[in-house]
């Protein structure tokens, strides 16, 4: 699917926030989420302060050349003689394949062993990204002009790669079902990446397989910090050979999101907040595995569904399950694609009644919308977690970050 | 009704027990009245009945901000979407099985709920590539206008096609064929549109179309309260039209009936009821074909005078008590509508396809 990335909603009146579940299996989701939630859903026990700001190895420089995995729980690296193993596995689910792709320095014959991997050659000359959060990474790199193609021109933000889209640079490959493998056959890019359960959806690229066009499946919907979801660019380095630019521009990000955390904990008011739109009925609220838990633990805020887990990331509530909690919230956070106050209460009168409505404290994550629709929150935010959190810092703790400009999110006026 | 259909001979349809009849209404009413109740007290977060009469009654604590706006905001207006939905659909149902002579014909029958299915969709699923609708979108769909008039607009346009051809088509069973045929080409446009939509979009559908009685408050209410006041009005006149119709179209002809205009006046009645249902609260199954076999069982007759408001009791009886059940008293969370319905409705629709007697051919 295009734009699948944040795995979560940027759909129009709504927001249906899968924190962490590829889009694609929108319908078990939905039935898992409705009919086993409810058994399922269960109080996670109490969390350490602050678990997934720490890096779970310890920080050692990696040697030339080389980068470590430090946050991130759903990939490997290896560095074996002149290659590399990545490998991608489900860290909730353990018994499931794990997917291994062998990085092998161009020209250079395949290594012994690893019968199941795939190869691919390194360093890419080309990359078609399926979803915009590749884009991203490709842009963090610098390397945003090797996207040789993407799953949906609508979902690009990065301003180089829309250039390149307009100079008719750039294909539009579709996603799912309706994946162009001619065209991309056609085109023979060094790799496709696109996301999904590792080990799950390959089979839906045994074309391309066939073809000798690699696919890499990248999973970063596992990771539960949005630390560990922006390290997943170190795959992409690792492609590119470009460990040095990862390990200088990744542990700046790190640095600052730390640093920023660090403030978020020491505050001593610790404003609540509710996320994401109801529509109708339900009201879905990230679970305390998904990122959004995590941001807001960072930023110093109440989450009052912190320590609740569910097997999708997120909750089914009822809306009144919510709405107690929101009359009484301090602030309210990622209303859909809703710009605006009037657009809220449109939606539903009732809204008004929300302290957060009434005190004009309702941000919403899509200040970078495009033309095209495309809000850059779920490509480059997923890169920047550090300006997420300083964003979100700047809302909740105004006295902490006065002069911060907002990024990411805006006012609802 | 078919022939072989279970009910009563409807050649005698006034003469049954009176006093059956009464207390079973009297029954039906206190259901409502119960289910109404349990409705209202039950829900995510637990509020003690008297607190909630209380708050009812306008006597409640004016400190308990979260509890009035429970009660007020959420439940009752939920409560009373349940009763309108209930009594509506049943009666859309019931009118539909009579004039089909079909007792597996339901609002559904008709393709007008497929009909607000296509009107919904064409905001959902196509708007993201027309940049005009975008606007649309930017106002905030659910619960909005735009999709409330969006599903009307899909049930009015195939009411009128239906219409159309109800006043040429003679035969009943060629005007089911054609509601079926309507379903089946908007729901395959709907197909369609899905395959090329974001799967965003496809979820946004998707949870349309689980139904839901919750945020249909203020205006909507009004509106919804509105139109199937009016539909259920239409619908008690046709009672007696009703009645003729059971015995064959041509016998209620030559009973006096003008039979194109009743004809006229039930479907107009099932289209608004249906319609506008659809389009408040998404498509919601089995009610509209289940009620009207269990009002008959219960109540023992064929005379629409009676069917009618026993099939808006139990409707809306059955639909609150759904609803109590959507709720999963003690959890955080509902259930689709639409789920609960379908899964209470469809034993029902079994029952009563089994227990017809086998017909060989006769």
């Amino acid at each position: 699917m295009p734009h699948s990335l944040p795995s979560s909603g940027r759909v129009g009146g709504t927001t249906f926030t899968f924190w962490r579940q590829p889009s694609g299996w929108l319908l078990s989701l939905l039935l898992a989420s409705h009919l086993g939630g409810w058994s399922q859903a269960r109080v996670a026990p109490p969390r350490p302060p602050a678990p997934a700001t720490r890096p779970s190895q310890a920080a050692t420089p990696a040697p030339a050349g080389r980068t470590t995995v430090q946050y991130a729980k759903g990939f490997r690296l290896a560095y074996v003689g002149n290659y590399k193993v990545i490998s991608i596995q489900n860290p909730f689910e353990p018994q499931a394949k794990v997917m291994r792709y062998l990085l092998v320095p161009r020209g250079a014959a395949r290594p012994a062993g690893y019968p199941d991997a795939q190869v691919i050659e390194t360093p890419l000359r080309s990359l078609v990204a399926l979803s915009s959060m590749h884009v991203a990474l490709a842009d963090f790199l610098g390397s945003a002009d090797l996207v040789v193609g993407v799953g949906s021109f609508k979902y690009v933000s990065a301003p180089r790669v829309r250039q390149r889209i307009a100079a008719g640079q750039v294909y539009e490959v579709g996603q799912g079902k309706e994946l162009n493998n001619e065209l991309l056959v056609a085109h023979h890019p060094d790799l496709v990446m696109t996301t999904g359960s590792p080990g799950e959806g390959i089979d839906h690229f045994q074309t391309l397989r066939a073809a000798g066009v690699p696919v890499l499946i990248n999973s970063e919907w596992v990771e539960t910090t949005p630390l560990a979801r922006a390290e997943w660019v170190k795959v992409l380095a690792a492609l590119l050979n470009k460990e040095a630019v990862v390990n200088q521009k990744f542990d700046a990000v790190a640095r600052e999101y730390q640093r920023l955390a660090a403030l978020g904990h020491q505050a001593t008011k610790k404003p609540s907040v509710v996320v994401g739109l109801p529509f109708k009925d339900v009201w879905y609220v990230p679970d305390t595995d998904s990122y959004m838990a995590q941001f807001l633990r960072d930023a110093g805020a109440t989450y009052h569904w912190d320590r609740v887990k569910a097997p999708s990331g997120s909750l089914a509530l009822s809306f009144e399950a919510v709405a107690p909690v929101a009359l009484g919230a301090d602030y309210w956070l990622q209303t859909g694609s809703l710009s605006t106050k009037a657009a809220l209460l449109a939606q539903d009168a009732r809204y008004a009644a929300f302290a957060p409505v009434q005190r004009g404290r309702v941000f919403n994550n899509n200040l970078r919308t495009n033309a095209q629709g495309s809000n850059d929150y779920w490509e480059s935010g997923a890169m920047h977690p550090d300006l997420i959190l300083a964003d979100l810092l700047h809302i909740l703790h105004p006295e902490l970050l006065p002069t911060w400009t907002l990024r990411y999110y805006r006012p609802l006026r | 009704m078919s022939p072989a259909s279970p009910t009563p001979s409807p050649a005698t349809p006034v003469v049954v027990r009176r006093p059956r009849l009464t207390s079973g209404l009297l029954l039906l009413i206190l259901l409502v009245v119960l289910a109404f109740l349990f409705d209202v007290a039950l829900g995510p977060v637990r509020i003690p009945v008297l607190t909630v009469a209380r708050h009812l009654l306008g006597h409640g604590a004016a400190a308990d901000t979260a509890t009035a706006f429970i009660v007020h905001q959420i439940r009752l207006p939920k409560a009373l979407t349940a009763l309108a939905v209930g009594s509506g659909l049943a009666v859309s149902g019931l009118q539909m099985q009579t004039l089909f002579r079909n007792p597996l014909a339901g609002p559904s029958a008709l393709g007008l709920t497929a009909g607000a299915g296509l009107g919904v969709a064409l905001i959902m699923l196509t708007s993201g590539s027309a940049a005009s609708a975008l606007a649309v979108r930017q106002l905030g769909l659910a619960g909005s206008w735009a999709l409330v008039l969006a599903a009307t607009a899909g049930a009015a346009a195939v009411m009128a096609l239906v219409l159309a051809l109800a006043a040429r088509v003679r035969d009943n069973v060629v005007l089911l064929i054609v509601g079926l045929m309507v379903a089946s080409v908007t729901g395959a446009i709907v197909s369609l549109w899905q395959y090329f939509s974001a799967p965003e979009q496809i979820q946004e559908y998707l949870l349309w179309t689980f139904g839901a009685l919750g945020g249909v408050t203020g205006p909507h209410l009004a509106v919804l309260a509105t139109v199937v006041a009016l539909g259920l009005g239409l619908a008690l006149t046709s009672a007696k039209p009703l009645n003729a119709l059971l015995l064959g179209e041509n016998y209620a002809r030559s009973l006096g009936l003008r039979v194109r205009r009743s004809r006229t006046l039930i479907i107009l009645s099932t289209s608004l009821l249906a319609g506008s249902i659809t389009a408040f609260c998404g498509p919601i199954g089995f009610v509209g074909i289940a009620v009207p076999h269990l009002t008959r069982a219960l109540l023992g007759t064929a005379d629409h005078r009676i069917l009618l408001p026993g099939a808006c009791l139990l409707g809306a009886a059955l639909v609150l008590a759904c609803d109590c059940l959507a709720q999963l008293p003690g959890s955080q969370i509902t259930l689709p509508i639409n789920v609960v319905t379908s899964l209470l409705g469809a034993p029902v629709v079994l029952w009563v396809v089994l227990r017809r007697p086998i017909r060989t051919a006769a």
